[in-house]
């Protein structure tokens, strides 16, 4: 096996629908695969993947929590006790008025907090490669399916002859 | 969830059973007897002194509020009206007449709107339930009836400016603001508007029933066409006719105040409310092995509606009460005053209710992806919003017209229980008549196959 | 399985495969750019110089040299920012509210509407910046103690929470703008010949690879953005309207403000998006992604938010009279028949009547009609602002300070800056960066394409180096 570490086979499909039907064939064959990469989301991929579903959105309302903590103490600190002020005759402290801004500051924080979550997730970054790219053509017209061979039990044959029963038009072997 | 769908059988037929007609008979016999047990106890005179109490503390809050020549006048008629006891219990009886009479009448409108912007938007999803919208404006004659009826024999009770009294040049009730009203608010026109608002809105809705109907027998594209121009001839009417019936029925009941954005916010009160209905009804089907063709994704669009109109009228009621609460003009801030510390308070408790049951706890309940398409949530957030649009519209009309004679009692919940079978009555014998999926309708393929995952 | 009804009409035309998506939007930012963009660059670029110098003379000399005086002590200067701002709302509704309405045919206009939401934001933004007369006080605007003493900013004041819409109203656009980009700028990355561009677009595509982990959690994060960003772009032009709502002055204090705005905002919004548009898909050849369907859609939107601000119109005049508030009476009635009549009537027709125009069908699938009514309405719209704001404020409570308004040269010149800013970013982001979404296009095209072709993939023009490793080939190892 350890010959076959860092080496991958790529499965380059030209039809989003017969790579989401691929998968789960594959999957059943007993083919473990790593990722499909496609130049635009296909539904139900993820699922038919086997991944598991993402939870930012628990980070994020964590996020609009604190942005609506921050939100109120702020103001109700700097209105209410800091320097109590009495404006428009209205008590210091008066939180109608105080909603508006509670409301931007919470979208606000659950916006940045959730793209930064997503972005340090994945791994994204200014500069980052963070993730071998098997085919570029995946970013164009093409459907990339990566397999990584170190992790399977199945022979190099076998599998390339799943992939191409499943519908691939090429089946490339990529070594990192 | 994306590969395997087996779609159930379009042919459906609701039966409405005899067991359910029981029950729905029965539901609006416990309304009545609540209802007469109500009456009986406001008649002879339970709470009597809260009442004259109440009247009181009203006109104090008032007059403390820093209201100028009108609102002073207000409260003060408010009081008068508070003080006589014997009328206090009959005005009640027609005041929740009308507080029902509205809201149902805005549930069941609001059917025939969903339906009309599916049309217009070319929604594909919304068509695998929708006779369950459809269903819901044939309430509307019966709703006419009763406001018409309650307008004719007890808007004397509810409406200030039917007064006479208040358009006699120095007379001692004249009102010179109300004086000005007149061209708008006397009783023929009103009449007239009332009329038009329930015949323009129930024939356009008989019409495209009707083209449902044949094209469920005929099929074909042209039916589609066709009510896509009556939906969108409904919108023309409805965006004029929701903000006047809206004045008419609820703003002209606090007859010197006036705000721009009522009509919008009962609007946006009745949609909500009506969005409640329908999907409550379409879960109730499914519970009952109807429906099966409607599926998750239309359960979670469905309570993403609910979730998102619910933050509509909540935004639409703060930016009212915002702009009122900070410019703080006394002929606009007696409204809020009144229901915060007027008629001893007592008003205080619906108005923060209605806050919670259509905001804080639909926002909470149906936050979460699953809430939305878990049948126990989504009932409890629709009879959350149902009831909560209830208080909302009490809330607006109760202090107007019965003033410190009011109570959310037997009486109050009664009616409610009367109009909430009668409704639910009409909508399942509506159901029972065709067929519960439009089998040829040419977006029912894509809806069948909807699928958000 | 996706089932499209026969009787929706196709959005794309031409039987485009995804290599022709790329192609096509690509092409643009590779090639050098044309002659016509030149031209507009160059002609953007002088207004921009012109503005500035404008600008720099008003900064220098104070605001004096606007045409205020005590009683119209607000005109211009707001209302092309509320103008900017209104326009700066159609790129979120576009890419938010309808993405929740899952409206596909936001797909080929998404990316300029928003690119446009963020340049007028920008615009508007600049106008808060000169109306500060010095606007190296800037900061004094934010939640720091005043002048670093110990006085806090106003959180009472609608002038601050415009601070913080508008800030957060810019930001979260601008990052909902962006990971839209991120898969496009892959695309342009991976095809990207020169050093320098694979640098620059692999830079900012932040080492996008479109995994399907990635795009799960890139799709779910742009439903939740829209989520947040349908009720920010409401909250904006509710704040917006604030400004002038939570006062007491007749014509100003009205409830209905706030969704009034909105839709006023949205209104101009599209109209903006409508007239850069039909100018981009000409410039760009893009006839088969923004087609007629896409053209008459974005009509009816304008004929709807139209009517919905013809309502509001005339639900205000009702209740001028209605309310019994003879100062408000005035007002409306002022506006109306006053010195500014024709304001007023400038704005009628503009806003109310010609949206109407497109009830004919023949009219909305015109492209030099709805050109020419696009144009219209942003009249009609500034027009609004300046009657909401200068009418309301030339008739005093006492006669004797009634005063009317003119505008100087700095006035227009600070407006023209607006404009010369507007087109210049523009013009930048419509060559360097693609301006139809392609991963969102090709997301869709399998459903909304005129005539599929044979192999939808088809097979990509421009060859990459390095691309093709041999074939594994089981019979010839």
């Amino acid at each position: 096996m350890a010959e076959l570490s860092g080496k991958y086979l790529v499965g380059v499909y030209d039809d989003d629908d017969t790579v989401l039907h691929a998968v789960p064939r594959l999957r059943k064959a007993g083919v473990k695969i790593k990722e499909v990469y496609s130049p635009f989301p296909i539904h139900g991929m993820d699922e038919a993947l086997g991944h598991p579903r993402t939870r930012i959105g628990i980070a994020a309302f964590m996020f609009g929590v604190t942005g609506c903590c921050v939100a109120l103490t702020l103001m109700i600190w700097t209105m209410g006790i800091d320097w109590p002020m009495i404006i428009g005759g209205k008590d210091p402290i008066s939180i109608p008025a105080y909603i508006p801004i509670t409301f931007e500051l919470t979208v606000l924080f659950t916006a940045f907090g959730m793209v930064i979550t997503f972005f340090i997730s994945n791994g994204l970054g200014p500069g980052t490669h963070a993730h071998p790219r098997f085919d570029v053509r995946s970013t164009d017209n093409k459907f990339v399916m990566a397999i990584d061979l170190g992790r399977n039990s199945m022979t190099v044959e076998d599998i390339s002859r799943a992939l191409k029963d499943s519908g691939a038009e090429e089946v490339n072997i990529k070594q990192f | 969830m994306a590969s395997a769908h087996s779609i159930p059988s379009i042919e459906e037929r609701f039966e409405f059973t005899s067991e359910a007609k029981r029950n729905l008979l029965i539901g609006g016999g416990v309304g009545l007897a609540l209802v007469a047990l109500g009456a009986y106890l406001a008649a002879t005179g339970g709470g009597h002194e809260a009442v004259a109490h109440g009247a009181e503390q009203a006109a104090a809050a008032v007059g403390h509020a820093g209201a100028e020549h009108g609102a002073a006048g207000h409260g003060a008629a408010a009081a008068a009206e508070g003080g006589h006891h014997a009328k206090s219990w009959v005005a009640r009886i027609w005041a929740n007449l009308w507080v029902n009479g509205v809201y149902f009448t805005g549930m069941s409108v609001v059917g025939m709107f969903f339906i009309s912007y599916n049309y217009l938007a070319q929604a594909g999803w919304s068509t695998v339930f929708k006779r369950i919208p459809e269903a819901l404006p044939a309430f509307l004659p019966y709703m006419g009836v009763v406001m018409l009826l309650t307008f004719i024999f007890g808007g004397h009770d509810l409406f200030h400016w039917t007064h006479e009294g208040l358009y006699e040049v120095g007379g001692p009730e004249y009102d010179k603001i109300i004086a000005g009203k007149r061209g708008f608010l006397n009783t023929p026109f009103f009449i007239i508007r009332l009329v038009i608002y329930f015949a323009v809105w129930y024939w356009l809705w008989r019409v495209i029933r009707n083209l449902s109907l044949k094209e469920d027998e005929i099929g074909g594209t042209e039916f589609y066409e066709k009510s896509i121009r009556f939906g969108t001839a409904f919108l023309v009417v409805f965006g004029v006719t929701s903000s006047t019936s809206a004045w008419d029925f609820v703003m002209s009941i606090d007859t010197h105040w006036f705000s721009t954005m009522f009509g919008w916010y009962t609007l946006a009160s009745w949609h909500v409310a009506g969005l409640a209905v329908i999907t409550l009804t379409v879960v109730m089907l499914r519970e009952r092995g109807y429906l099966r063709a409607v599926n998750s994704s239309h359960l979670r669009d469905l309570g993403k509606f609910i979730f998102a109109f619910s933050i509509f009228w909540t935004y639409v009621w703060f930016a009212q009460f915002l702009l009122i609460y900070y410019a703080n003009l006394p002929e606009e801030t007696i409204y809020f005053i009144e229901r915060f510390r007027g008629h001893g308070g007592f008003y205080k408790a619906p108005f923060f209710i209605t806050l919670f049951l259509n905001f804080f706890f639909p926002f909470l309940v149906l936050m979460t992806r699953d809430a939305k398409y878990t049948h126990s949530i989504l009932k409890v957030a629709c009879w959350s919003v149902i009831i909560g649009h209830y208080m909302d519209f009490y809330t607006n009309i109760m202090p107007g017209t019965v003033g410190a004679g009011a109570e959310l009692g037997a009486l109050e919940w009664g009616f409610f229980l009367i109009f909430l079978c009668a409704f639910a009555y009409s909508i399942a014998s509506q159901l029972e008549k065709a067929n519960l999926i439009p089998r040829n309708h040419p977006m029912l393929e894509e809806s069948l196959h909807h699928d958000i995952a | 399985m996706h089932v499209t009804s026969p009787v929706r009409e196709p959005l794309i035309q031409g039987g485009k495969t995804y290599a022709d998506v790329t192609e096509d939007i690509c092409r643009h930012v590779e090639g050098a750019p044309t002659k016509e963009w030149k031209i507009a660059f160059g002609i953007s670029l002088l207004v921009l110089a012109y503005g500035t110098v404008c600008l720099a003379w008003t900064w220098w000399e104070g605001l004096g040299v606007w045409g205020l005086n005590k009683t119209v002590g607000w005109a211009w200067d707001i209302t092309n920012f509320v103008w900017w701002v209104g326009i700066g709302h159609a790129g979120t509704l576009i890419s938010a509210i309808l993405l929740l309405f899952r409206q596909k045919w936001r797909t080929s206009i998404n990316r300029a509407a928003e690119a446009m939401t963020i340049f007028a934001v920008i615009c508007a933004a600049s106008f808060i910046l000169m109306h500060m007369g010095r606007p190296w006080m800037a900061y004094w605007a934010l939640p720091l103690p005043n002048a670093f003493g110990s006085l806090w900013v106003n959180f009472n004041s609608p002038l601050v929470w415009d601070v913080f819409a508008i800030s957060t109203y810019f930001s979260v656009s601008l990052v909902f703008w962006y990971i839209g980009l991120i898969p496009d700028l892959a695309t342009i990355r991976d095809r990207a010949t020169s050093k320098v561009s694979r640098f620059m677009y692999g830079t900012f595509a932040m080492g996008w690879d479109g995994s399907a982990k990635t795009w799960a959690r890139y799709e779910y994060i742009s439903l939740i953005l829209a989520g947040l960003s349908t009720p920010l772009v409401l909250s904006v032009h509710t704040i917006v309207s604030m400004d002038f709502a939570t006062s007491v002055i007749p014509g100003w204090h009205t409830t209905i403000f706030p969704p009034y705005f909105v839709a006023g905002a949205i209104f101009s919004g599209f109209a903006m998006v409508q007239n850069l548009m039909l100018i981009t898909r000409v410039v760009y050849k893009l006839e088969d992604y923004i087609t007629l369907e896409h053209i008459e859609t974005m009509n009816k939107v304008i004929t709807l938010t139209g009517s919905v601000v013809g309502v509001a119109y005339i639900t205000e005049f009702f209740i001028a009279w209605y309310g019994g508030v003879e100062y408000e009476y005035y007002a409306f009635f002022n506006r109306m028949t006053g010195p500014y009549w024709w304001a007023y009537w400038a704005m009628m027709t503009c806003n109310v009547i010609s949206p109407q125009l497109f009830w004919s069908r023949k009219l909305r699938r015109s492209i030099t009609f709805t050109f020419f009514i696009s144009i219209v309405v942003n009249i009609g719209m500034w027009f609004e602002r300046f009657v909401i704001i200068v009418t309301s404020l030339h008739r005093d409570y006492i006669p004797s300070s009634w005063a009317m308004f003119s505008p100087t040269r700095y006035d227009i010149g600070d407006y023209i800056f607006s404009f010369g800013l507007f087109f210049t970013l523009f013009l930048l982001f419509s060559k360097y960066l693609p301006v139809v979404n392609m991963a969102e296009v090709k997301a869709v095209l399998r459903s909304t394409s005129a005539q599929l072709p044979a192999k939808i993939a088809g097979v990509a023009k421009v060859r990459q180096r390095g691309t093709a490793e041999p074939a594994f080939d089981k019979d010839k190892e």
